[in-house]
């Protein structure tokens, strides 16, 4: 097993004049689980098919699971794309059986594993559905059965949360660390900051098809400092508390503050002026959370790229 | 290109559609209305409906009224009785009326008025209620014909019968080819190849289409994506014709099996008459013609095949490929509207031309193999060139289709695709 599961070297691909992937380079460490970040039309998806070797690169390479070659290994990868799609008149087994063989199961082997799986996500007795006869959430828990059945050792996951209630979404985490245990990488898209906290050793953050952060979240957040201060609190202070002096920014919602300090604030001064303000329930001193660094990596403002070009 | 990928997206693919409700309701009713066609409309032109015509002559000075009497009453199935012989001085309406009020109030099926014409004798017109039944309007018309053609030979001592037998004169005409000679002509070549043509021409619309929008669907839907992880575009577009190709060919084969079964028990339940009893299968449909036939069907089938998918890479929904699609058969129809010239020159450099460019081989070339029996090497000629060019589009059709089965929201343009097919 080679140590990268996929690098990127100065990676290219535009479209009709837009560049999607502006010379992006990229490492995803072999056995972890990685998050692949971005506003909406920062290149994450164009850089996970280019990376797949579903889009030929315009510039730069890219070596999937020690191949420079994409294609040569596309059994060895699952991949559950953002946008879903099943067949819709055929049944859950079967569907399965058939996802699992094209990726070069045998046939028999392949309905095992088909109705393994849908007992694993709670589907047992759907597998002679009709696909499209199910909800959202059970044909998403399909597809990511669909995307890890061949036991792929590099698992790439297009916001795979989307739409699901919290049972399945905590499902799916089990079912991801599972991954992880087998030995896969997994690499996860998504704009859930919590999951990605919760799941991803070490991220890349992407703002207009470039890296503008990446590395091992601990890391990343140490490398900020203990600069954020979270507060719990009873009764309304005169107005919100990220209007305090030394306070860059944060959010308020009437109990709960997080209030990200200036570099060179004291965060005793600041903790002190929060006393002073309201009846406090807990208050802590933190390093900034994802969310809060994306934000200011990324800045608030939408992106200009449009939607389709991710 | 692995062969178990493709044997796997066919097998889906042709699960899949021999499965659906679309394919059995097809496959039932299809023969159920050619079936219907076939045996049911010669029955209906056949028989008039009516046992009993009751119609009055109005003779307007022919004199020729007694003798259509007398043809009139030769006329069987319906029986025509001549209710009234009347002389009138003109066809104008209010000498009419009396006979129309008769139609209306129900004692007449219908009058005849005859009214003199200088060249053939007599003109006429049948006023009836029900005028739309082809049987009584040819029998009526026949016995009109009888009655003139007695008075224009009458005294030349011609026998009536001789001249009505001369009246169906036809010339016969005989294929000569190296296996000897074939009866029919034109004719029987046109409507043999017209009818293959459009087996093969139907077959190509009805799977080439349903083969599109599967793929315009899987497209739309992303699962393309998926499967583009797990097997080759040509190894998709491949497994997808040739499922597609299985799924028509076991409709194909229960149509014929259907047909057999209907002619070997139906068609002499129903004596269909001595027109259908001299119809010899065998001297339009040889075994050489069933052969190349097959051939061309077959590889006709795949070229088309490639042209829809091609097509339907390019298309982001089913309503822009509804407006692309005529493309894909457009050869076809060319090829099938230029049978009627194939048909009469089938030894032209125009035609011969024809029939060796791949898109048009397919029916050119069996129209020829039908009419003529061209030189052995010009039709193998035409089935390797056929057969290369479905390498040929087969290879294009990869390339368009690997470079826009994953875009969406737009179509690729014309100058894109030529860089994708240049960069190789």
């Amino acid at each position: 097993m080679p140590t990268a599961a996929l690098r990127c070297e100065d990676l290219v691909k535009t479209f009709a004049g837009t560049t999607a992937v502006d010379g992006l380079n990229l490492t995803v460490p072999a056995g972890a689980i990685f998050g692949l970040l971005g506003p909406n039309g920062s290149g994450k998806t164009s850089t996970i098919r280019t990376g797949l070797g579903l889009y030929v690169p315009d510039g730069g390479h890219v070596e999937l699971l020690g191949s420079r070659d994409p294609l040569a290994v596309r059994h060895r990868v699952g991949y559950l794309p953002e946008e879903r799609g099943l067949y819709a008149k055929m049944k859950v087994a079967e569907q399965l059986t058939f996802l699992a063989a094209i990726r070069g199961l045998d046939q028999a082997e392949a309905a095992r594993r088909a109705h393994a799986w849908l007992d694993r996500v709670g589907l047992a007795d759907k597998a002679g559905s009709d696909t499209g006869d199910l909800s959202k959430g059970m044909q998403q828990k399909v597809q990511f059965a669909a995307a890890v059945i061949h036991e792929p050792d590099l698992i790439v996951l297009d916001e795979p949360f989307t739409g699901l209630d919290p049972i399945n979404t905590r499902l799916l985490k089990d079912l991801i660390l599972e991954q992880r245990e087998r030995g896969a990488t997994v690499v996860l898209s998504t704009h859930l900051m919590e999951q990605v906290e919760a799941l991803c050793e070490s991220i890349c953050l992407i703002h207009r098809g470039r890296p503008v952060l990446d590395g091992v979240v601990a890391e990343i957040r140490a490398g900020y400092g203990r600069n954020t201060v979270a507060v719990e609190y009873e009764g309304d202070g005169a107005g919100p508390l990220t209007a305090l002096p030394g306070v860059r920014r944060g959010e308020d919602t009437g109990q709960e503050a997080r209030l990200e300090l200036d570099a060179g604030t004291d965060p005793q001064a600041v903790i002190r002026a929060v006393v002073e303000r309201v009846a406090i329930r807990s208050v802590r001193l933190e390093h900034p959370s994802l969310e809060d660094i994306y934000l200011e990596r990324v800045g608030a403002s939408p992106s200009p790229a449009a939607e389709d070009a991710s | 290109m692995n062969p178990s990928q493709i044997v796997k997206v066919a097998r889906r693919e042709y699960l899949t559609r021999v499965r659906s409700k679309a394919f059995i309701i097809m496959t039932v009713l299809i023969p159920l209305l050619m079936g219907g066609y076939i045996f049911v409309m010669p029955l209906l032109f056949t028989s008039s409906g009516t046992d009993e015509l009751r119609i009055a002559v109005l003779d307007a000075g022919t004199g020729l009224a007694p003798a259509l009497g007398g043809h009139l009453a030769a006329i069987e199935r319906p029986r025509v009785e001549v209710a009234e012989q009347a002389a009138v001085p003109d066809d104008s309406e209010a000498v009419r009326r009396p006979y129309t009020d008769d139609i209306l109030a129900g004692r007449l099926d219908g009058y005849l008025v005859l009214t003199p014409d200088p060249v053939i004798g007599a003109r006429s017109r049948y006023y009836a209620r029900e005028t739309g039944n082809p049987v009584v309007l040819r029998d009526l018309e026949r016995a009109i014909e009888a009655t003139l053609l007695d008075r224009l030979v009458a005294g030349t001592g011609v026998d009536t019968e001789r001249v009505r037998a001369w009246q169906r004169f036809d010339l016969d005409a005989v294929t000569v080819s190296d296996e000897g000679e074939t009866e029919g002509g034109f004719e029987a070549a046109f409507f043999s190849t017209f009818a293959l043509a459009m087996l093969l021409y139907m077959a190509v619309l009805i799977n080439g289409q349903g083969m599109a929008m599967a793929i315009v669907e899987e497209k739309s839907s992303r699962l393309i994506e998926v499967i583009l992880g797990a097997v080759t575009a040509t190894e998709f577009m491949a497994g997808k014709i040739l499922g597609v190709l299985g799924s028509g060919l076991t409709q194909l084969g229960i149509w014929v099996g259907a047909l057999l079964v209907g002619l070997l028990y139906a068609a002499p339940m129903l004596a269909l008459g001595p027109e259908l009893a001299d119809f010899d299968l065998g001297a339009v449909l040889s075994l050489e013609l069933i052969v190349y036939f097959s051939i061309f069907f077959a590889l006709g089938y795949f070229l088309y095949s490639v042209f829809f998918a091609a097509i339907a890479a390019t298309c982001t929904s089913t309503e822009e490929l509804g407006q692309t699609m005529f493309a894909a058969v457009l050869p076809m129809v060319v090829a099938l509207m230029s049978t009627f010239y194939v048909i009469a020159n089938p030894g032209t450099t125009a035609t011969r031309v024809l029939s060796l460019l791949p898109p048009f081989t397919p029916l050119v070339m069996l129209a020829r193999v039908n009419v003529l029996t061209p030189p052995f090497w010009e039709i193998w000629l035409g089935i390797v060139l056929l057969a290369l060019g479905i390498v040929a589009a087969g290879w294009l059709a990869a390339k368009i289709f690997r470079y826009a089965l994953l875009m969406h929201g737009k179509r690729p343009t014309l100058p894109e695709l030529m860089s994708v097919i240049r960069a190789g």
